[in-house]
């Protein structure tokens, strides 16, 4: 980082802040603080809601995921415009003229407080989990990146998001995550273009993409269907539109975005302008990766990208052997990609399928040898099941952009995981206010009362956060489990919300019962099979839906109106 | 509890052909990455 990448990133993290900051005065109710007093139009929810689901992990490790498994990884999102609509037409409506603070809030409405409890609970469970998680992340890849200490990467981030989100509530949580997808679009093209500028200039783009593609980058649909695999056509539409459905129509941090349009019409088409913008934007994300691994083609990669973990391997015996077989892969693969490139212009069929192989047989060699360099870090105590995905893209923007671009890159993951972490604090802040004090401990205070608990409450999550990832390290291999345990609560959340809108005779006992059974057989397919986490929302909605359903006809008093009780 | 009202939306006349035309987008993405991955492959 030089000085003008200096001057870029503290510009862009400070105006960011600043603007929020100036479009959230006057949040002093709880409607204000919470809700933006119900005044936002849809391109600022659009851009939140973007900005919300886009964590600065996305960016990193997305990137280094194209880089190594090609860009499959986009059919991830095809569930999404389903999930939109299916909201749009049930949820907003209903959300909306009930005119709750959270989804949780609507369910007591719709079902009892006991199920509005349980549902709020697995929210703060699965949220607060996650929201160390989007802070911690990425601080420790900036910090090997950059050399900083990782509890400096972690203070930089986590008080700038807990001072604007304390101080500004919901208006400046989402007038920052405007300027911060401002920033990140500005970025992420800045990367793509100089990328492309920095190929060889005997590699034209039209040639750059054929060899991504030949070494089976561009992967971006597969049909094959395997119940273990998470990418491919099927689980992203079925798997995908269910977890984007329990995602956007019962996570608070999705559902508070759109709650705050001024009307229905405006946070419909927040909505809709997500399904029709998040995959285009994924695809470019994951072709930045993919047009990386062809500049890696012609310029030498490290054998690993993280610096820590190959110092740690260089003084064991099997490096020597391990290395000199990359550098002889790497070399065997720039020589075939040039050829290749070179038949496929002169339109040598023959030469074209010669080089293809021995471009594809270096590639797996490459291949081979980077996964044995992944094996001893490992085996020197690196971690088990490591990967070095998270480093590609980093040290590739460190190592070759210009100055100033550096700045603004590693801007965009700070933009990127302030806008994350902004939107988890303060639903997990409006969850504890209002499912919590305000519906079980103190039921009528002032409106000031609670605008200071509020804040108080997200000061709270983000303490929460900040300590949780700076504790991050010290949980090791803990991590991944916590990333796979928000998946083990969407599903029961789901199926209770499928049951408020879908099955009008289910009432609060039924539902409760279905929701219990719900996160039961979640952890059993978790412990006892191996099928992919992405499949665990489609398991856990049908068998709340299922089990609700049987109690309602088998029991009929469970059929008798609910109780219209409101916090 | 005052209904909010549903207003229609800024294009195409009703949300149902809006939703329609959103589901005709995404299968026509999904065709057109199908013959980008067909095409490099």
């Amino acid at each position: 980082m030089r000085t003008a990448d200096w001057i870029v990133l503290v510009t862009s993290l400070v105006s960011i802040v600043a603007y929020g900051l100036y479009r959230s005065r006057g949040s002093n109710t709880v409607d204000r603080y919470l809700l933006a007093g119900r005044t936002m139009p849809w391109y600022a929810m659009a851009l939140s809601i973007m900005a919300t689901q886009a964590s600065a992990v996305t960016f990193i490790s997305t990137t280094g995921q194209s880089y190594i498994d090609g860009m499959r990884f986009v059919q991830f999102y095809f569930g999404l415009p389903i999930a939109m609509v299916i909201i749009c037409a049930i949820a907003v409506p209903a959300f909306h003229r009930a005119k709750v603070y959270t989804a949780y809030e609507y369910l007591e409405n719709r079902f009892d407080a006991k199920t509005r409890g349980l549902a709020s609970v697995i929210f703060l469970m699965q949220r607060g989990l996650s929201a160390g998680l989007t802070i911690y992340a990425p601080a420790i890849v900036l910090s090997v990146i950059l050399g900083w200490p990782e509890r400096v990467t972690t203070m930089i981030m986590g008080v700038t998001v807990v001072t604007y989100t304390v101080l500004g509530g919901i208006k400046a949580v989402t007038w920052s995550d405007v300027q911060q997808m401002c920033v990140i679009f500005l970025g992420l093209i800045a990367a793509l273009v100089t990328v492309i500028v920095l190929l060889p200039h005997s590699i034209s783009f039209g040639d750059a993409v054929y060899l991504a593609g030949a070494a089976g980058r561009l992967n971006a649909v597969t049909t094959n269907f395997d119940w273990k695999d998470n990418y491919n056509l099927w689980s992203g539409l079925l798997g995908g539109t269910f977890l984007f459905l329990s995602y956007f129509g019962c996570d608070q941090s999705q559902v508070q975005r759109y709650l705050t349009g001024k009307s229905i019409t405006e946070s419909r088409l927040s909505l809709l302008f997500n399904a029709v913008a998040k995959i285009p934007m994924q695809f470019f994300i994951l072709f930045i990766g993919a047009m990386v691994f062809v500049f890696y083609l012609f310029v030498q990669p490290p054998l690993l990208f993280e610096r820590a973990q190959l110092t740690r391997i260089q003084s064991r015996a099997e490096y020597p052997a391990i290395a000199r077989r990359f550098d002889d892969a790497m070399a065997h693969r720039r020589v075939a990609a040039a050829a290749l490139a070179a038949a496929h212009h002169e339109g040598d069929s023959a030469g074209e399928a010669r080089e293809l192989s021995a471009y594809r047989a270096a590639q797996a060699e490459a291949n081979d040898a980077h996964t044995s360099a992944e094996r001893l870090v490992e085996l020197s105590g690196g971690g088990k099941g490591f990967k070095d995905t998270n480093y590609i893209f980093l040290t590739f923007v460190t190592r070759y952009l210009p100055v100033g671009l550096v700045g603004l890159v590693i801007a965009v993951i700070f933009a990127a995981t302030m806008s994350a972490s902004s939107g988890e604090i303060n639903s997990l802040a409006t969850v504890t206010l209002v499912d919590i004090y305000r519906r079980h401990i103190r039921r009528h205070a002032s409106d000031h009362h609670y605008v200071l608990a509020s804040r108080v409450a997200t000061l709270f999550w983000g303490a929460y956060a900040v300590l949780f990832a700076g504790w991050g390290k010290r949980l090791g291999s803990l991590i991944v489990a916590v990333n796979v345990v928000g998946s083990l609560f969407y599903g029961s959340l789901l199926g209770c919300f499928v049951l408020a809108f879908g099955f009008r005779r289910v009432r609060g006992t039924a539902a409760f019962a279905g929701m219990i059974a719900g996160e039961a057989a979640i952890f059993s397919a978790f412990l006892f099979t191996s099928i992919s986490w992405l499949w665990y929302n489609v398991i856990g909605c049908g068998v709340v839906v299922l089990v609700a359903l049987a109690i309602t006809y088998l029991k009929p008093e469970q059929t008798a109106p609910p109780a219209r009780a409101r916090a | 509890m005052s209904a909010e009202r549903d207003d229609a939306p800024p294009f195409l006349g009703e949300w149902r052909r809006v939703y329609l035309a959103v589901l005709v987008y995404l299968a026509v993405v999904i065709s057109a990455f199908y013959l980008f991955t067909q095409a490099y492959r």
